[in-house]
């Protein structure tokens, strides 16, 4: 899978996981910040994200504020999944 | 009327007994453990706080073992400690009880309803769903230590006993009861262990309030009462009170459903309020009995909150937690916490903050640390914040120092008791989204529904930014809330200055399985904490609260076939103790295979409903007559008479007043058992119709009729109306009159 296709998945699992009816994956930014203003996501939307994170592409996500720089973005997260785990298996 | 604390009762994790529970807290021994109840191998903490000697084989009647919780049975020992202290016997002289929980049987019942999620087939009426709602330990409460003859079920999540002590004292204080068993019950189940650590709120390791390292709270379990008395009764009987509860204040932060205001703005006008209820001047206060969680966000907010309102007292008075001991006991917290507040005051001890090593400077405040330590104690506070926001702090003072006359709710005040009106009224059913007028046509001959669930576009009733959180119940009962609101005339209601009460006899028990059923088959680390906050009953009236910005009181009640009737009482009582000048009061209920087919037949009886099963919400806006007057609206009708029981509806009948003009009946069903009642009344003969022919079944429905008895009257088709809710067990009968 290649990069775009990654981001765009992960860009579908905010707007579902999130709740972010009427939004879609080509309004979100690969490089805007996710937290604070923008989306107006808050630490209980953070936790959410982790957990369909973590189930959706099986990589486990740090606790605390290491989580902080993988959250920056869709397209930190995007790294953070493809440093994670050889692309081939990352759809399962 | 004054209120009198008479009795303790409390059972906690860390002993049996309200004297038992203090002595240990104040040798500082912690009830932490790891947890042995069920499995948390896949969790991130193991440890919490649980009640040891207290079993439902010892405590309930042998007949009923297989259907009763822990929560039951530690509510029915603390209940009895309770009446046993202040030497009261319920059936020689009256009780009432108000309850507060959030989980009930839930730890008995998730297994069952895990696998009612994965096989639809097992949606069966297994007796053990009895005690699956939390109106159940109330009904526990009843047949093991009643009789009560009139008893109600709250939550407001981790709010819920503190708030149950609040209604029991408004009963008291506008002279509706004599004596109340307040309090609250909550036993550990995997759902909320999961969910709290699925937040990421449980400390890894200890729980430590207001420390610099605190890192999340523990969970507990527990369950406490207070028998409340009039002051009349207490003089009566020559009975010598521990403590008088002065004064109590309730609102709501309308901020976000898991994270508290950062300021503590809520907290601190309501403490300033209770003391000021309670004609306390801050210098008599000595301790604060704090929420104190362990949450990094609660404390600094709890703290800021406590500066704001003491001022420069917070350099004076003590303040500590009993959850870093007895962790945090969810819907009994409220309840333990003010036992140990009127123990600090009636043994002159103040208990430590288990835990706290190293204070917080954010949290500067006059610890009292490792053990506990003697003082006077003239006056003290316990404050109970739940999720959704709901704020509840309850004053304790020294019998004799008030002498001074309250603000409010005074002798001379009862005789003003605020007329309750009603001046808008909304429901969402099988006929639409309808004011009330419009809900008159659930009076008129019709097609009954489709069964069909409800269709609405969320996008056209709400600001989807700021709905996001709300699941489909709450959004159910938002949508039919702000259509009441919009219904009223003169200047719209200050959302801020009302109140909120939603009924919904289970919860939100799908959701509920689906949760359990989550984590049994991925593990608790896959469990969503997004979800975990909708699970709680007093859920779609926080959000619904968060969206309005209600402020006041924001509670849910339960009370099965009759929950929507019991809401719109609950709201008069709340009115008439000036807790609000306006309420939204209502119901919610989803259609649900596990309602359809487990809760509804084995709880409600409602396999002996005839027609469909059906969702709906309803809502009513009711307010203080001076209120409505004030702001130029013109009421529709009038709140002439409301009562609400336990047991036969004999009480009922005979209280309720005679019809003198032209009236109707007005029923959520017409059936033989509610006909039989009507016919002991001096309603017999006045004609009857029902809502259920067109709305369908479900148990929120006395709501809906309410609102259609509103469109009644204001259509000019009945000068009074009789709205009678009866269910095996329970009544509530509301009468309505045009102006």
């Amino acid at each position: 899978m290649d990069r775009v296709a990654l981001r765009t998945q992960i860009k579908e699992l905010i707007i579902r996981e999130l709740n972010l009816e009427g939004k879609t994956p080509a309004e979100l930014d690969d490089d805007a910040p996710l937290f604070g203003a923008g989306l107006g996501l808050d630490s209980l939307d953070a936790l959410q994200l982790a957990m369909a994170i973590e189930e959706r592409f099986q990589v486990t996500l740090p606790e605390g504020d290491e989580v902080r720089p993988i959250f920056a973005s869709v397209g930190a997260i995007a790294d953070f999944v493809a440093r994670s785990k050889p692309l081939a298996t990352a759809t399962g | 009327m004054r209120v009198f604390v008479t009795g303790l009762g409390v059972v906690s994790p860390l002993a049996l007994g309200a004297r038992a529970t203090m002595v240990g807290l104040m040798q500082g021994k912690s009830a932490f453990g790891p947890l042995t109840l069920f499995d948390t191998s896949d969790q991130r903490t193991h440890l919490a706080a649980e009640v040891s000697g207290v079993t439902v084989a010892d405590v309930a009647p042998a007949t009923h073992r297989a259907t009763w919780s822990r929560t039951d049975a530690m509510a029915v020992v603390a209940a009895r400690e309770a009446l046993a202290e202040a030497r009261i016997d319920p059936r020689r002289d009256e009780v009432h009880v108000a309850f507060g929980g959030t989980t009930g049987g839930m730890f008995e019942t998730e297994q069952l309803l895990a696998g009612m999620v994965r096989d639809p087939s097992r949606r069966e009426p297994h007796a053990l769903m009895l005690s699956h709602p939390l109106s159940a330990t109330s009904d526990r409460l009843q047949s093991a230590v009643g009789p009560f003859p009139r008893a109600r079920t709250l939550c407001s999540a981790c709010s819920g006993g503190a708030n149950a002590i609040l209604l029991g004292a408004d009963w008291i204080r506008s002279g509706k009861s004599a004596r109340v068993l307040a309090g609250g019950a909550d036993g550990l189940c995997r759902l909320t262990f999961t969910g709290f650590n699925a937040l990421g709120a449980v400390a890894p390791d200890r729980c430590k309030p207001f420390d610099r390292h605190r890192a999340g709270l523990g969970l507990g379990e527990g369950a406490a009462f207070l028998l409340l008395e009039s002051e009349d009764s207490v003089r009566a009987r020559g009975a010598v009170p521990l403590a008088e509860l002065s004064g109590w204040a309730v609102g709501s932060e309308a901020h976000h459903i898991t994270n508290p205001e950062e300021a503590g703005a809520t907290a601190a006008a309501l403490i300033a309020r209770a003391l000021e209820r309670g004609g306390v001047a801050l210098s008599e206060l000595d301790y604060v009995n704090a929420h104190g969680t362990g949450t990094p966000l609660n404390d600094a907010m709890e703290s800021r909150a406590l500066r704001r309102a003491l001022g420069a007292e917070i350099g004076r008075v003590a303040v500590s937690s009993c959850k870093g001991q007895i962790g945090h006991t969810l819907g009994a917290a409220g309840a333990i916490e003010a036992a140990m507040t009127v123990l600090s005051i009636a043994q002159g001890e103040l208990p430590p903050t288990g835990g706290l090593e190293e204070p917080d400077p954010e949290c500067d405040l006059v610890h009292v640390m490792r053990e506990g330590r003697r003082a006077e104690v003239r006056a003290a506070i316990s404050n109970s914040f739940g999720f959704g926001g709901t704020d509840t702090v309850l004053l304790f003072t020294r019998p004799g120092l008030v002498t001074r006359p309250a603000r409010s709710g005074t002798a001379s005040d009862e005789g003003r008791r605020p007329r309750v009106v009603v001046t808008g009224a909304a429901t969402f059913g099988a006929l639409g989204l309808l004011g009330s007028r419009g809900s008159l046509r659930y009076v008129e001959p019709g097609a009954p529904p489709s069964g069909e669930p409800l269709r609405f576009e969320a996008k056209e009733h709400f600001d989807l930014a700021r709905a996001r959180r709300m699941d489909r119940a709450s959004r159910l009962l938002t949508m039919a809330m702000q259509t009441a609101l919009g219904e009223t005339e003169g200047a719209r209601p200050d959302t801020a200055e009302i109140g909120a009460i939603a009924g919904s006899a289970y919860g939100n028990v799908e959701a509920s399985a689906e949760f359990v059923q989550r984590i049994y088959e991925k593990g608790g680390r896959l469990a969503s904490p997004m979800a975990f906050p909708n699970l709680v009953p007093s859920s779609p009236v926080g959000h619904a609260a968060i969206y309005l910005g209600v402020r006041g009181p924001v509670l849910a009640t339960l009370d099965l076939g009759v929950t929507g009737e019991a809401a719109i009482a609950l709201a008069c009582d709340l009115i008439e103790a000036r807790e609000a000048p306006a309420m939204l009061a209502g119901s919610v209920e989803e259609q649900s295979g596990i309602t359809e087919h487990v809760l509804g037949p084995v709880c409600a009886g409602s396999s002996h409903w005839a027609g469909v099963r059906s969702e709906g919400a309803a809502a009513i806006l009711l307010e203080d007559e001076a209120y409505a007057a004030r702001r130029g609206a013109t009421p529709i009708c009038r709140v002439d008479h409301h009562a609400s029981g336990r047991g036969g509806f004999a009480r009922g009948a005979a209280a309720l007043p005679a019809p003198t003009r032209p009236a109707l009946v007005v029923l959520a069903r017409r059936d033989e058992a509610t006909l039989g009642a009507l016919a002991e009344t001096p309603w017999r003969g006045v004609p009857v119709v029902d809502v259920a022919g067109r709305a369908g079944h479900h148990e929120g429905l006395g709501a809906l009729a309410f609102a259609a008895a509103v469109g009644v009257l204001g259509d000019g088709r009945a000068e009074q109306v009789l709205v009678l809710g009866l269910a095996p067990d329970r009544w509530v009968t509301l009468v309505l009159v045009r102006p």
